[in-house]
């Protein structure tokens, strides 16, 4: 099992190849470029002869090129182009492929092997949080007072609308996209994901959907929050082709790294890791996946009609021509609602693992483990209208949806029983990850009350609309799955880079991040329950203190992230060492060598228990 | 996790190199991917199918084939009238759209059916007989059938009526909701039917070249797989936007 790969590790540049071997982010970008500006250039001429201006018609094509571009840029499309001419890629291409002797240079390039995404993957979401936390900053900055005064309300909606879906996508791949590549095919004893190359197509799809989200910013703003409901959608400017066709965009990466999961845990575990043995990890990630795959074809379906509509002046939302908002609101949270648990499950997922390895205890209740987070994913397709309560559609389905929504709570309740269940009377390891899970458990029991709160119509009614649903939502993301997601990074943390990550800034930047999502949410439940409306970039008097008090808690969370931030950098390269399996736990990951070699294994590993049995030898012996 | 050392080396007979799985396994991985591809695609078409009944059951203010608009003139003479004399346009008429030809679409969709049988057929008959050559003429045949119901599609989407309508005092076309969520239904087939005519293409240059032959047909199920999705959904598609249109 410790044996490396030699030649993986002293092997040169694989020969042969063309000019496709040039190809990285660099030439993404220039490919993306170009082809924006050609279709810019088409659309103007041949769509659009009239208007000087941007028209919709001209946006959704320049978003079309960009995409287009980007692919071919960065070598997406050489697969599929040498299929068609029945070429096939040697071994050598393989390999050239997924890295192989090409130092850092293959972090910027569309490479195959899964430990590289996954690496991609972490950088990725540092740059959506970090672009989404910037934003966060603004829009609390512009609401430290009441009054206007650095933006407008045109340009803080579209602040608003693009930091929550920057927020989104970054939390969609928090969990999913740096542990579901890195860790999850070696947990399963397997060599790479089940399709290597559609897993840099996901990664770098992401990308072009994100460059396309911040443009948005750029080209004109949206009229509204992330959800983007129609008709305001109709009436927004140019930055909402942009915004849905980023959407587009990132729903073909999701689909593609939902098959790519899936298939990986399916078909590609080694000999003896049946499905009972698998670490629960894997569990959430497939679960995810699968829930991801149901739900994400919604999205680009709504997104592409509110496109069509805006372009090609078809009706679907337009009441006037025998289209329908609530159409859309239907279509949009159909998607939205399982969203949100495909952003939650790896999270929890995760820290089960945690949880285990760090109190030296089996899973609680694996079973149930999994039953619950089964029954979250299935429940999560019937809730949907719980977000249209006060819409007024269909008020006879109110009582059905609030029943759904309100049995929501046994699977999750279930979660905090196999948390605390594993945790009871383990020999708990108070380290880094441990510290940021201890963090979720608190936040995460407030985040699922709220929404009990919610979903009671009664309630709803007085509180839809308020910023009482942003600090639910946001102890649900912040307090909850961006923890989760800060305990599964200081896990992981030292098999990606073989050193700690470092504990003392850690802890400062827990409490910081800690505290500071209290003083913000809390106070901003206050403001909600008070009659603070959302998405507004001013406010009444009577609002002030609980403003301030949330902006400057946002402060804080800003601190504590940069420490955290300065945490992963200063450890990355010079952290304590931390040895091939610094947590001393059982599960295949732990197993290999630090960094895991191309391939991860030389011979595959065959599995004969489960990988909780921590301290039962002893027992038995 | 407790590793079994011994049986590791029984099993594999030492150390292999080149890590190569066996065909049928790596045929298998993707037989489930292309299934979970189509899993994927099977919600797409229920939404789009969704769209399309809900909209005709709500018939917002009895607008689901019709709509406030203008005829009888080209489009220059309404906007001369609006942008460039700043008058008034006259009244609108309530302009009805019918059903769209259902012969049209069922002439694409039997086109599809057609090429997912012939494509079918060449896979079988490559499997029995490990003739590439009538296996390459059949693929080239399917997909030119293909590309023939792609420019029927796109003549069909070109069918659907558009209304000049005022907007907020501009003159825009527009389509009613019937319309809209046909451009859905037909847009989406067509988009399929490029991705087959795609697919095609490369079978049978493929198996011209001999990638594809009588022993490694692996692809050409896994196309075919996705080829008769593509003929069944369209099928479906048809059968309700055919039946289920107007409103009685
Ligand atoms: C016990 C569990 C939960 C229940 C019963 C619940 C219930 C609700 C309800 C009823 C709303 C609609 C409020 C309104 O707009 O008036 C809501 C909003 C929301 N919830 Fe939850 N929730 C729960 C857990 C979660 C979780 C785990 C997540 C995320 C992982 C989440 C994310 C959201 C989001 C994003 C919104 C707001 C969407 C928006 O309007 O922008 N909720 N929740
Ligand atoms: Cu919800």
């Amino acid at each position: 099992m410790t044996t490396t790969l030699e030649h993986t590790k002293t092997a040169s540049i694989p020969q042969g190849g063309g000019l496709a071997r040039r190809q990285n982010f660099l030439t993404g970008l220039i490919g993306g470029a170009i082809f924006a500006w050609l279709f810019w250039f088409l659309a103007h001429h041949f769509l659009d002869a009239t208007s000087r201006t941007w028209s919709d018609e001209v946006a959704a094509s320049v978003t079309l090129g960009w995409i287009i571009g980007f692919w071919l840029g960065i070598g997406a499309l050489n697969a599929p182009g040498r299929w068609l001419i029945g070429k096939n890629n040697t071994r050598a291409d393989d390999l050239y492929l997924a890295g192989q002797g090409q130092g850092k240079s293959r972090y910027w390039k569309f490479t195959t092997d899964h430990k590289v995404v996954g690496v991609q993957y972490i950088i990725m979401t540092m740059v959506l949080l970090g672009s989404g936390g910037i934003l966060a900053m603004a829009i609390r900055t512009e609401l430290i007072v009441p009054g206007n005064h650095f933006v407008n309300q045109q340009v803080y909606n579209g602040f608003i609308a693009v930091h929550g879906m920057l927020m989104i996508l970054a939390l969609i791949v928090a969990v999913a996209g740096p542990w579901g590549n890195f860790v999850m095919p070696i947990m399963c004893g397997a060599r790479d994901m089940a399709f290597p190359r559609l897993n840099a197509l996901s990664l770098w799809t992401l990308v072009g959907a994100a460059a396309l989200l911040l443009t948005t910013l750029a080209v004109g703003s949206l009229t509204m929050g992330w959800v983007v409901l129609e008709p305001i959608a109709n009436q927004a400017g140019v930055g909402m082709d942009f915004f849905a066709m980023a959407i587009i965009v990132f729903t073909v990466s999701t689909t593609v790294a939902g098959v790519n999961t899936i298939c990986t845990v399916l078909t590609m575990r080694t000999k003896g890791m049946t499905l009972s043995r698998l670490p629960i990890f894997v569990w959430g990630a497939i679960i995810a996946a699968a829930l991801g795959l149901y739900a994400f074809p919604y999205f680009s379906l709504v997104e592409a009609m509110t496109l069509m509509d805006r372009t090609f002046s078809t009706s679907f939302f337009v009441a006037n021509a025998g289209g329908e908002g609530w159409l859309q609101a239907n279509l949009f949270w159909l998607m939205g609602h399982p969203e949100v648990y495909v952003i939650l499950l790896p999270a929890v997922a995760a820290l089960f693992e945690i949880a285990a390895v760090m109190s030296r205890k089996p899973v609680f209740s694996y079973r149930t483990a999994v039953a619950g987070m089964t029954g979250l994913a299935g429940l999560s397709i019937l809730v949907w209208a719980h977000h249209m309560f006060t819409t007024g559609w269909a008020p006879t389905l109110g009582g059905p949806f609030m029943l759904t929504t309100e049995l929501i709570s046994i699977p999750t309740g279930l979660f905090f029983l196999v948390l605390i269940g594993t945790l009871w009377r383990g020999n708990i390891w108070m380290k880094l990850p441990t510290v940021w899970m201890f963090g979720f458990i608190a936040n995460f029991i407030i985040a699922g009350v709220t929404g009990i709160y919610l979903s009671d119509i009664p309630l709803d009614d007085q509180l839809h609309g308020t910023m009482f649903v942003t600090a639910h939502f946001h102890y649900v993301f912040v307090g909850s799955v961006l923890f989760g997601a800060v305990a599964a990074l200081a896990f992981w943390f030292p098999k990606v880079t073989g050193r700690y990550l470092n504990e003392f800034l850690g802890r400062i930047s827990f409490w910081l991040v800690f505290i500071g999502v209290q003083v913000t949410f809390l106070a901003m439940f206050a403001s909600g329950l008070k009659g603070m409306p959302r998405r507004y970039s001013s406010y009444a008097l009577i609002f002030e203190h609980t403003n301030f008090i949330t902006t400057i808690g946002a402060y804080i969370i800003m601190a504590g992230m940069l420490v955290l931030l300065g945490a992963v950098i200063t450890s990355w390269n010079k952290g304590e060492p931390s040895g091939p399996n610094p947590w001393h736990a059982n599960s295949l990951e732990w197993l290999v060598p630090t960094p895991p070699p191309l391939e991860n294994f030389d011979v595959l590993p065959v599995i004969t228990e489960d990988p909780y049995n921590y301290g039962e030898e002893l027992v038995r012996s | 996790m407790s590793i079994d050392t011994e049986s590791e080396h029984a099993a594999h007979g030492g150390h292999d190199d080149g890590h190569h799985e066996p065909p049928e396994v790596v045929d298998g991985r993707q037989k489930m991917g292309v299934w979970l591809f189509i899993g994927g695609d099977m919600i797409g078409l229920s939404a789009i199918l969704f769209t399309f009944l809900y909209l005709r059951g709500v018939n917002t203010d009895g607008h689901w084939m019709s709509m406030w608009g203008y005829t009888g003139h080209p489009y220059s003479y309404y906007y001369n009238i609006l942008d460039v004399k700043g008058g008034s346009i006259p009244n609108a008429t309530l302009i009805k759209v019918g059903p769209l030809s259902a012969g049209l679409n069922w002439f694409v969709t039997v086109l599809t059916v057609l090429s997912a049988g012939i494509i079918w057929m060449a896979e079988r008959g490559l499997r029995a007989t490990k003739n590439v050559k009538s296996y390459t003429t059949m693929a080239g045949i399917a997909t030119a059938v293909t590309i023939l119901s792609i420019v029927y599609g796109i003549i069909q989407l070109q069918h659907i009526p558009q209304i000049f309508t005022a907007h907020n005092d501009s003159l825009t076309m527009a389509y009613t909701a019937y319309d809209s969520a046909m451009m859905a239904v037909d847009g989406s087939v067509v988009i399929h039917l490029f991705i087959l005519a795609f697919l095609g293409l490369g079978l049978t240059i493929r198996s011209a070249r001999g990638v594809i032959n009588g022993t490694k047909w692996y692809q050409a199920r896994l196309v075919r797989l996705f080829w008769v999705w593509v003929a069944i959904s369209s099928v479906i598609a048809s059968l309700v936007t055919t039946t289920v249109n107007t409103i009685h």
